[in-house]
């Protein structure tokens, strides 16, 4: 923990990203985010570091049963248990097995930029939501999320998407509250997770913007009398956000759903 | 606390936030921080802090790390605040909304703590028992009241609201409850005699609400944050109330996501229209996959593919409606394809990015048929549709699809050879996990063995994957190994052995004689080097005379009594159809026979040579020289040169071959033939000039006719020999003349 510890505090001294983060300040209202992608290593970690940096509060997960990462060859990959190894171990002992490969195909430079944000990779389906996560506090992007809930959920694949959805009908919408979970399809290798990330933080930077712009509509809306429709709500403006986003980045096919946590 | 005035606002919520990290790492800290922090976020607190504090109530009642019970306890605390933030008129939405989130998680537990509280002494000594239920009440109607009025992001917390309001009024699936799960919390709990609480009229009010639900989805309602958090909130119900789930399931199978489809479609209406869509099919994908035996689940599978079908017609047909313009009369459009299908039909080259087996072969756009799983039709049927397909097919876009499919491999092809780069490197490992069980997955079809089969062959898999194309190695084209044969038995190995050999003899049939002999090459002729009649026979004699010479000696010993019981012998049975071959024409085929002949006595030599035991060793030659003979002598006439061709050309020839020649003397037209052969053999063939002598003196004695003719040779090469017959035949002659004698005297 410790080398961990060193790196967090390394990296949390580089200034934030600049890419389209605007206005983001430490006083304003942040949404809450949560990334998902396979297995919690490349997708939507880099996403969970560039909405970190951008300091929004964020956690991620992975959907898959095991950590699976490639191996020597197509039929024998690194498989790692969720929730019980962090990526210093894994960093360390793929370092072992064969440096030079994982150097290659970029395997060793992913796990330590991991290793920087947080411990390990995390099960979405074993994620207790409501759960107090004050433990994680070393994480980056913990901060502002310690209830242990997210108001939006950026999944990196479809099948990530669905198997959030189908796990949230599972559990049965016991917590009553509302979260807004968007698939950005993100293909699996470095490149276009780092594509997909900047995808990511540029939907989150439109949709807190948007409920920043809702927070500050401070007042009365005389809706009760059916009088004045007032100005649309952030949840309401979110298919318009999307569709406009979906505009700027054609490439990242995107999905929503209003769901229940 | 006392003085929150003297703070700016953002300090003071800065203090809350404390407060609330306290109870966030201790919840046993909640009732205090409760009760300390009501009076700064009630009704009449400014809005910044009447959002947190709903808010933080929303959270306190949501945690699952605060149990049932401390809730219920804590929900008398608040119930009040609560009423008089949502009864205000002017209250602010975003409160509204938690207090709504507040007082569903909450709905529950006030129903089972007030359920739970029949006995009538507690409820007199308690009367804010009573207060508090009716408080919840007054929340619950103004709740239902403000579902019509206020803005879409209340009214979906509404919904919630009354999904927990029918969880709870409606009996459970589960006759035992849990008691720990707030979901579990049902009618079931409820007394039928309770004094508080009717029983009919609350499962009537949910059943009302229901159905109010439901309206989102049978109205024409393009409200799709309403219609997504209807549907998000509907699986418990349907799983958990089983009175609610057939009223639901039918809601949503007359519920159609595309209505909006028809309007122009922008951005939005897209990210609309996919929305419900998908969050429908997800609903009923997750009821099909939690109980694949449910009774609807015939249903469910068959809206799920109506669904697809018109998800395909929406997103392909509206550009395809729109290139039709606005024909009305389907034979119009019908016609219209037919003149227009060819110039259209076009072979999208593949894009980036990983590709199936399926998108290298799909050649159309329909998402719906791209998706439909053809493994499921009959493949009979399939069949039949493949063969009149393709007998139909116009040739020249049976050209184009093949010359795209081909267009896209080498794509691959060329985009596999690219160096791979660590930054575009797929990294999602294949998963064994089965989210998607109505789409197709198209993963490596391979089994085990034929991994272990590509490993095998492949002792560098790892630069061989690199350079393949991903769709290709997904593919796996491994070695394919035809299971082993069954082992033939021995009659079976010689009837396909006689098929060869009758096949080869076929061959040799057809190619004929050879028109004119070519010049012999001498001593550097190799056998069977060219593909004519001579070379097949070499082959055939071969295999007759080695194949197996040195095996199956005791078989070969049987053979000889032509009992072949257990089955033939393959040499032999070749040597049959030699035998036979040469027969049939034995005038043109006597070379054959020579050659043949040849091989059996070579065969036999260095048999005799490589034997320990020479007497064991079966003998061939003389056997199969003799059979010729004999077997063609009878067809002679005076004029046949075979014979003597035959004799001079077999490398041996022995007492027992000559004696045969010797009997053709019987018919006294073939005695000069037969003469002439033995004269020629003593002329020509010193070794054997004895014994050709020897038979011709023994024909001489046999055959009065012959005497004449064998004598003039025998004159020549053995005087002696007539010299002693002239004397015996002057002596048996007095002999003769005594002998008649002695007989008439007897």
């Amino acid at each position: 923990m410790d080398a961990i510890n060193g790196i967090d505090a390394a990296t949390a001294s580089q200034p934030p990203a600049q890419n389209g983060v605007e206005g983001v300040g430490s006083s304003g209202y942040k949404l809450k985010f949560c990334t998902v992608c396979a297995s919690n290593q490349n997708r939507s970690m880099e996403a969970h570091l560039q909405l970190s940096k951008a300091k929004y509060p964020v956690i991620s997960f992975g959907t898959g049963s095991l950590v699976r990462l490639p191996g020597p060859s197509i039929t024998q990959p690194n498989v790692y248990q969720f929730n019980k190894t962090s990526y210093d171990s894994m960093w360390k002992e793929l370092k072992e097995k064969d440096e030079d490969l994982y150097t290659r195909n970029g395997l060793l430079k992913m796990i330590d930029r991991n290793r920087g944000v947080k411990w390990g990779p995390e099960r979405w389906q074993d994620w207790q939501i409501g759960i107090p996560r004050l433990e994680h506090a070393t994480d980056r992007g913990s901060e502002g999320i310690e209830g242990g809930v997210a108001d939006i959920v950026f999944t990196c694949e479809e099948r990530c998407w669905d198997a959030v959805i189908d796990d949230l009908h599972n559990r049965g919408t016991p917590l009553n509250k509302p979260v807004h979970v968007i698939n950005v399809d993100i293909k699996d290798n470095h490149e276009e997770a780092s594509i997909g990330g900047q995808g990511i933080l540029d939907l989150a930077n439109s949709l807190n913007k948007a409920a920043q712009e809702e927070r500050e509509a401070v007042g009365a809306m005389s809706f009760d009398t059916g009088s004045a429709a007032g100005r649309a709500s952030f949840d309401e403006r979110v298919p318009d956000i999307i569709g406009e986003w979906q505009g700027r980045w054609p490439n990242l096919p995107a999905t929503w759903t209003l769901a229940w946590f | 606390m006392a003085a929150p005035g003297q703070l700016s606002v953002p300090d003071q919520i800065r203090q809350l936030e404390g407060a609330r990290k306290l109870v966030l790492g201790d919840v046993s800290y909640y009732p205090q921080v409760i009760q300390a922090t009501l009076p700064i976020i009630g009704p009449a607190a400014q809005v910044e802090f009447r959002r947190w504090g709903a808010d933080f109530l929303s959270e306190a009642f949501a945690t699952p790390a605060v149990t049932l019970s401390q809730k219920e306890t804590l929900s008398l605390l608040v119930l009040e605040t609560l009423m008089l933030l949502v009864q205000d008129p002017k209250q602010d939405p975003m409160v509204l909304r938690s207090v709504i989130q507040t007082a569903a998680s909450i709905y529950p537990l006030a129903i089972r703590w007030t359920s739970a509280d029949t006995r009538p002494n507690t409820r007199i000594n308690n009367p804010y028992d009573t207060a508090a239920w009716d408080h919840m009440s007054a929340i619950k109607s103004r709740i239902l009241r403000l579902w019509d009025t206020s803005p879409v992001t209340v009214r979906i917390c509404c919904v919630k609201f009354a999904q927990r309001v029918v969880l709870a009024q409606m009996p459970s699936v589960n006759t035992e409850p849990r008691k720990n799960d707030p979901l579990d919390i049902s009618l079931a709990l409820i007394p039928s005699s309770h004094s508080a609480l009717d029983k009919h009229s609350l499962e009537a009010e949910a059943s009302g609400l229901l159905d109010r639900m439901l309206g989102v989805l049978q109205d024409s309602s393009s409200e799709v944050l309403i219609v997504d958090a209807t549907l998000n909130a509907l699986s418990v119900l349907i799983r958990a109330r089983p009175a609610a789930s057939n009223r639901i399931l039918n809601a949503i199978f007359s519920f159609n996501p595309f209505k909006l489809a028809s309007a122009p479609l922008t951005p939005k209406t897209k990210v609309i229209v996919r929305s419900m869509e998908k969050t429908t099919r997800m609903l009923l994908a997750h009821l099909a996959r939690r109980d694949p035996r449910n009774p609807h689940a015939p249903r469910i599978q068959q809206y799920l593919e109506r669904l697809m079908a018109s998800k395909a017609e929406v997103l392909d047909g509206a550009s395809r409606k729109r290139a039709h313009g606005d024909s009305a009369s389907g034979i119009e459009v019908k016609r219209q394809r037919i003149g227009h299908a060819q110039p259209t039909f076009q072979i999208s080259p593949l894009g980036a990015g990983p590709h199936s087996l399926a998108d290298v072969f799909a050649l159309t756009q329909n998402a719906g048929l791209r998706t439909f799983d053809v493994s499921q039709v009959p493949a009979s049927l399939a069949a039949k549709i493949s063969v009149n397909t393709i007998a139909r097919i116009d040739t020249s876009i049976l050209d184009r699809a093949i010359e795209g499919v081909r267009d896209r491999l080498a794509y691959l092809h060329e985009a596999a050879r690219q160096a791979p780069s660590p930054e575009t490197t797929a990294l999602d490992v294949e998963e064994d996990d089965d989210y998607e069980p109505y789409e197709p997955a198209y993963g490596p079809a391979e089994n085990d063995e034929q991994i272990l089969n590509k490993l095998d062959s492949e002792p560098s898999s790892q630069s061989r994957e690199q350079q393949r194309p991903a769709v290709l190695s997904s593919l796996g084209l491994p070695t394919f190994k035809l299971p082993p044969p069954q082992p033939l038995n021995p009659n079976q190995v010689i009837k396909v052995g006689q098929g060869t050999v009758a096949r080869v003899f076929g061959i040799m049939s057809s190619l004929g004689d050879p028109a004119n002999r070519r010049a012999k090459v001498g001593m550097n002729r190799l056998a069977a080097s060219s593909s004519d009649r001579d070379a097949w026979i070499t082959i055939i004699a071969r295999l007759a005379t080695r194949s197996s010479a040195g095996l199956n000696e005791v078989s070969l010993k049987d053979e000889d009594d032509s009992s072949p019981v257990g089955g033939m012998h393959l040499g032999n049975s070749i040597r049959e159809s030699l035998y036979t071959y040469v027969l049939e024409d034995f005038r043109k085929r006597i070379d054959v026979a020579v050659s043949w002949l040849s091989e059996e006595w070579y065969n036999d030599k260095v048999q005799q040579k490589s034997a320990s035991d020479a007497g064991s060793t079966p003998l061939h030659y003389e056997k199969w020289a003799l059979r010729l003979l004999d077997s063609f002598l009878p067809y002679l006439h005076a004029q046949d040169k075979v014979l003597t061709r035959f004799l001079s050309e077999i490398p041996e020839i022995n007492a027992a071959l000559l004696s045969r020649v010797k009997t053709l003397c019987r018919d006294p037209s073939m005695i000069t033939l037969a003469l002439t052969s033995l004269l020629y053999l003593v002329i020509m063939r010193p070794p054997v000039r004895e014994i050709a002598l020897d038979t011709m003196q023994n024909i001489w004695l046999e055959y009065e006719e012959a005497r004449p003719s064998a004598a003039r040779h025998l004159a020549k090469w053995r005087p002696a020999f007539l010299e002693a017959q002239k004397q015996l035949s002057e002596g048996s002659g007095q002999m003769d003349m005594s002998a008649t004698a002695a007989a008439v005297s007897t």
